[in-house]
């Protein structure tokens, strides 16, 4: 839920990276982190085990100018994809204000991205929130691997609802397709925030980012 | 949904975290909502308020299943304690925490005991915040405008 303090002339809203277990999202943090200059950023902090593998949540904080008059502040949240900690994803989801589903291309996978996909529904309603009205993106992740699924079918299993979101082909570890996603759910959110916050319809030609 | 405050607001919550610190003697406070926002902060020196309500949160939330699991309805506060530092979070309602830290000169005792008015006092100021949330969007008269031009993020910018 976005948050706007008038005082500080701040917006804070929340971009939550889901996704099956070693898909990429914990890389999709890092390599922004390593890339997006240093005034843009907050330090990346990794509650993780011994192994890398997300515990709770990597978090890092992001401001951008795209509001005139106010900061723009995005909370950016790694969930726990290992099935397991389900109880720590719901606790990240909260208040969530846009969705990226990384998802693992590797025909391998595909189970594993169908079932954490329908776990993101099933904790979305857990607390109220209707993933139709969530701005997603789905980035199909792992591109550079030799056994991935193509991009169609990807769509067909994971994207094929009544509005079909944007997807984005990345390989997180090389930085392809990291900021395609990120500029992306940041327009998304702050449209939707935009639209419903002031209370009226805005041309969309207006409001375009990039 | 969206929910904001104006300068009242912060200006009410200020004296509140001000009147805690004052009479309690603990060094700083920070009240975050479910989200990990920050709605309010006082006397951080060089601790980045929203890293602290991220984990505040986090560690907030997960006291709150581990109560679940003893049959307990809720704890209604947690303390960790350190050498030097040390840092109480509470729950204001069923949306916020109240995040204060102390060091040594200040005492636990005193700290929960000022806590606990404190945290229900910004409770009637985020009820207040909330319910005018609910019918009102962007003040009238105000509209956001987004930048246009290049996209937001990229390497090096
Ligand atoms: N080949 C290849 N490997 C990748 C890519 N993205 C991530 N990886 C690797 O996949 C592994 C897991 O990446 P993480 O980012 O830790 O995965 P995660 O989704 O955060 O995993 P959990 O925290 O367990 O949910 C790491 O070894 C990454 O280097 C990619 O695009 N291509
Ligand atoms: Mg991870």
């Amino acid at each position: 839920m976005a948050f706007v303090n008038y005082e500080s002339r701040e917006i804070q809203l929340k971009i939550v990276y889901y996704g099956p277990a070693l898909c990429g999202k914990t890389t999709n943090l890092q390599t922004i982190h390593r890339m997006v200059s240093d005034d843009s950023k907050g330090s990346l902090t990794s509650l993780a085990t011994a192994q890398d593998r997300t515990l709770f949540f990597d978090f890092m904080p992001l401001v951008a100018d795209a509001v005139e008059g106010f900061q723009t502040r995005f909370q950016m949240y790694t969930v726990p994809g290992q099935v397991m900690y389900n109880m720590t994803r719901r606790l990240v989801l909260r208040g969530v204000d846009g969705l990226v589903f990384v998802a693992d291309s590797q025909w391998d996978k595909m189970p594993e991205n169908v079932e954490s996909f329908k776990n993101l529904e099933e904790n979305l309603r857990l607390q109220s929130d209707d993933i139709e009205a969530l701005p997603c993106v789905f980035q199909y992740n792992k591109r550079d691997l030799s056994n991935v699924a193509p991009r169609h079918y990807l769509d067909f299993l994971l994207n094929n609802r009544r509005v079909r979101r944007p997807a984005v082909e990345g390989v997180a570890t090389e930085g392809r397709g990291v900021f395609e996603t990120l500029n992306m759910i940041a327009k998304l959110v702050l449209l939707k925030f935009i639209r419903e916050y002031s209370g009226k319809q805005v041309e969309d030609a207006r409001l375009v980012l990039a | 949904m969206a929910y904001s405050m104006g300068s009242k607001d912060v200006r009410r919550m200020r004296r509140i975290l001000l009147e805690l610190l004052d009479r309690s003697e603990a060094d700083a406070c920070v009240v975050c909502d479910q989200a990990g926002h920050v709605l309010a902060e006082e006397g951080l020196e060089s601790q980045d308020p929203h890293l602290m309500s991220a984990l505040g949160a986090g560690v907030f939330a997960a006291t709150r299943e581990l109560a679940g699991l003893l049959g307990e309805n809720e704890f209604s506060s947690v303390v960790h304690q350190g050498t030097r530092r040390s840092i109480l979070i509470c729950a204001v309602d069923e949306q916020s925490l109240l995040l204060v830290i102390f060091g040594t000169s200040a005492n636990l005792g005193l700290v929960k005991l000022y806590a606990s008015p404190a945290a229900a006092a910004m409770r009637s100021v985020l009820d207040r915040v909330r319910a005018r949330s609910e019918e009102e969007t962007a003040p009238p008269g105000h509209t956001f405008v987004l930048r246009q031009g290049a996209p937001l993020f990229g390497a090096g910018k």
